[in-house]
């Protein structure tokens, strides 16, 4: 065993969901001292592999090996912690109203040998730590006041403080600009030199060609390859991250594309959507492609009026349209899949039926009166129609599995018949056989004269369902492919 | 998910029948075994006079509660339903005997029942407006509501009670359905009480507006991308109260043949109690409203049971604290097994 040379060895760490395998049989090295990037696609399984080093998961199988002792597995963030290890999540996670110096001594305070706080002690250490990485910040300062990359700076801090080894940073440059990020590449550049490994999370491939050493890939929860970054091209690494057979059936017919029956013009929202135009025609299978906070889920809530413009037009089957909330593009014909099923697709304490009656109600009204009669009629047909696997009509739908539940939402939409069905990664963790039948139905729909917009992240099915793909990256349209012209590699180099 | 799934699916299916039966109808189950209990151990307890009393005690209170039962589904709750019966059934009073300002004829007592059931439903419009549309948390904007009818109450009658009203009104509180043939059993405001309550049960179990409260109050985001108004059932959960609780003043009113600023006192406590004991859950989206009447004639019999039982009067407010966190202990159990 190498103590020296390698930091952290992963060997066969497999982790599971129910229905997902999010880790399969991940093995690399990591060596001591460098700056170790891992990129992959969204679902390749990168958050998974660092929550289960955070200890926040346990992997299934598989062994850790962690500067120098074998076959370790940290079963909480505290003793992952203990072992050397930090981690500067996506997410800011300080504390609002305590100072800069509070959060970085937070859960680690120094006392006095009377048994009280050493404020002064932490806050000269604090002071210290800021100084040695070039970096002004006030340690008395409410980290509220910061901006975001100081926060971030300042959670850095809080990792150096716990003397870790290993600093794990998850997708840290999203929110920086190009001069913070400049500030931010020189503070992890010092801190290799001093001798700390980093492992850095990104999906800028820019990035990773100027700062790291090395470059793991995942897909698919599989390890692709570990390779020095010198060693790649972009196009390689691309090719690495995206490489698959387009092994799934995906039901797509040819029919007759009408009329324009959407179109977008100059849509913006202070900070969110950048100028976005384009269309959509009738019959067509719309894809929207582009990473997680590119802004593909606003645009849906801009254009259907849950959210409103700061400027920029929507019309709708040649009309201009002025929604001034989700119902009103409801009645006009529009609909919605939500991206969280759980939170905002479902009553998870209702039944499958009550689901499925939500959005059109009226179907099973008459003269005022809710008819079980109808409920039950409608119910079991679109739950049919989906193929939802379930004990009973009136089973609650928080018993259903990822994929049923998903089922339940589709059916709930198709019963309200919507001219035009934006679905937002509709088939996201769910398994094979309901993504087929949510891709059947995408299908089925198009033939009968709907038209459907389909918001995802993996490409394969936007790939082998859309006639059109817009690619979106930080709240910008990038890009528009046709059928014939897309494949991964181009999506993926307008995605990044 | 689908372990969980196919659990439920291999439970005994009478268990399973038992344990949503005890679930819906604890209350009714626990009026039977208190009523068992108090039958043995108290001589005055199973006559039909005492029993009567119960009822005509929980008549006014359960009207009120059906009001904030209908807001708890919504995921919300009202402080100032008890001070709206204080300050409406006040101001029915002043406006009946014509003592609201100098020179004041009294008026017609129909009319001024329909002037106060307005003015509770106003009250609720308040509410409503400003939980549902400005956005304030429904604790703050009710609990400023709440002080506001009780300073009116306090302002129009000068803290002095008032009392006896024309007798056009004593039917209500005071008088009996057909009392030639069932001999004064049959209290009009038991009448009134299962009446909106069977016609709340049905609104709410069969029309759209029912369903939706349902839905609001289960998944506000899920109603919200269903396509449901959310604002708007949220609003007229409020209303709906208001007017209810205004309602329960009149019957209250029409009772005691008097009022005073403490008429309705922590009615919106007593409520809840009678809710999440009938079943209904601080979640919102769960439970039947008729579960609440019976919800509040347990806590009515708990209560008529401790003057039997000879309970200190100031140690009750005590006991219905813990009955309070026993009940809200119980729909927490309950929900948790569950998601």
């Amino acid at each position: 065993m190498m103590e020296n040379e390698y930091i952290l060895r992963l060997q066969g760490i497999t982790k599971s969901f129910p229905g997902v395998k999010a880790l399969d049989g991940v093995s690399f090295d990591v060596k001591r001292g460098t700056i170790h990037a891992l990129v992959g696609e969204n679902g390749a399984g990168k958050s998974t592999l660092i929550k289960i080093l955070a200890g926040i998961y346990h992997a299934d199988e598989g062994a850790l090996h962690f500067n120098g002792r074998d076959n370790v597995a940290f079963r909480t963030p505290h003793e992952s912690h203990q072992a050397g290890i930090g981690v500067v999540h996506q997410e800011i996670k300080l504390a609002d109203p305590l100072t800069v110096a509070e959060n970085m001594f937070v859960g680690n305070l120094v006392y006095t040998k009377l048994g009280l706080i050493d404020w002064k002690t932490m806050k000269k250490r604090a002071r210290q730590i800021i100084r040695d990485l070039g970096i002004d910040i006030d340690v008395n300062a409410p980290v509220s006041a910061l901006s975001v990359a100081k926060q971030q700076i300042v959670e850095i801090c809080k990792a150096v403080n716990l003397e870790m080894k290993l600093l794990i940073m998850d997708e840290p440059s999203a929110t920086l600009t190009e001069r913070e990020l400049e500030i931010m590449f020189g503070i992890v550049r010092k801190l290799r030199d001093e001798g700390i490994t980093i492992i850095y999370i990104s999906h800028r491939l820019d990035e990773i060609f100027e700062l790291a050493d090395m470059v793991t890939v995942l897909r698919d929860g599989k390890h692709i390859g570990t390779v020095p970054v010198s060693s790649v091209t972009r196009d390689r690494l691309i090719a690495m991250m995206v490489g698959r057979e387009l092994g799934q059936q995906y039901p797509k017919e040819e029919i007759a594309i009408g009329e324009t029956v959407l179109e977008a013009k100059g849509i913006v929202r202070r900070g969110v959507l950048k100028d976005i135009s384009f269309s959509v025609k009738k019959g067509e299978i719309f894809g929207i492609s582009g990473l997680v906070d590119s802004g593909r889920t606003e645009l849906a809530r801009a254009i259907l009026g849950i959210d409103r413009l700061d400027s920029g037009e929507v019309f709708v089957r040649g009309k201009k349209v002025n929604y001034r909330g989700f119902r009103d593009a409801i009645h006009d014909g529009l609909g919605l899949i939500p991206e969280d099923r759980k939170k905002q697709g479902l009553v998870q304490i209702f039944d499958i039926k009550t689901n499925i009656c939500m959005v059109n109600l009226k179907k099973v009204i008459r003269a005022g009166i809710v008819r079980k009669r109808l409920v039950n009629r409608y119910g079991t047909e679109y739950a049919k129609k989906l193929r939802v696997v379930m004990p009973s009509l009136e089973t609650q739908v928080q018993f259903l599995s990822g994929g049923n539940q998903q089922k339940v939402v589709v059916a709930k939409w198709l019963m309200q018949d919507s001219e035009i069905l934006i679905l937002d990664e509709p088939t996201r963790g769910i398994d094979v056989g309901a993504k087929a039948e949510i891709y059947r139905l995408m299908t089925e729909m198009v033939k009968e004269g709907k038209t459907v917009i389909v918001i995802s992240s993996e490409m394969p099915e936007l790939l082998g369902m859309c006639d059109r793909i817009m690619v979106m990256h930080e709240g910008q349209k990038k890009g528009e492919l046709t059928r014939e012209e897309a494949n991964q590699e181009r999506i993926m180099a307008l995605c990044v | 998910m689908s372990q969980v799934g196919a659990r439920a699916a291999k439970e005994n299916p009478v268990l399973k029948a038992l344990s949503k039966f005890s679930k819906d109808f604890m209350s009714v189950l626990g009026i039977i075994f208190l009523g068992a209990i108090l039958s043995l151990t108290t001589e005055k307890f199973l006559q039909w006079d005492n029993l009567k009393l119960i009822l005509l005690q929980s008549s006014t209170v359960a009207i009120c509660a059906l009001g904030q039962a209908i807001i708890l589904l919504t995921g919300n709750f009202d402080l100032s339903l008890g001070r709206n019966v204080a300050f409406t059934s006040c101001l029915g009073a002043l406006l009946m005997k014509g003592m609201l300002y100098d020179g004041m004829a009294p008026m017609n007592p129909t009319l001024v029942i329909l002037i106060i059931l307005a003015a509770g439903t106003f009250i609720g419009v308040c509410n409503g407006l400003l939980t549902a549309y400005v956005g304030l948390p429904a604790f703050i904007a009710t609990l400023g509501l709440q002080n506001v009818c009780y300073g009116l109450a306090k302002v129009i009658t000068n803290a002095t009670p008032i009392a006896t009203f024309p007798n056009s009104i004593a039917w209500l509180g005071r008088g009996f359905a057909f009392p030639e043939i069932l001999k004064k059993n049959l209290p009009w405001c038991v009448v009134l009480m299962l009446g909106i309550y069977i016609f709340a049960q049905f609104i709410f179990t069969k029309t759209k507006l029912g369903r939706n409260i349902y839905a609001v109050g289960g998944n506000k985001e899920a109603a919200f991308f269903a396509g449901i108004n959310v604002k708007r059932y949220t609003f007229l959960a409020f209303v709906m109260a208001g007017f209810l609780a205004a309602f329960s003043g009149v019957v209250l009113m029409s009772r005691l043949n008097s009022v005073a600023i403490t008429n309705g006192q922590s009615y919106e406590f007593d409520a809840v109690i009678g809710s999440i004991i009938g079943g209904i859950s601080l979640t919102g989206g769960k439970g039947r409203l008729i579960g609440t009447m019976f919800g509040i004639i347990f806590v009515m019999l708990l209560f008529n049971g401790m003057t039997q039982w000879k309970v200190d009067a100031f140690m009750q407010d005590v006991l219905k604290g813990i009955v309070l966190v026993i009940a809200v202990t119980l729909d927490v159990l309950r929900n948790r097994k569950r998601v």
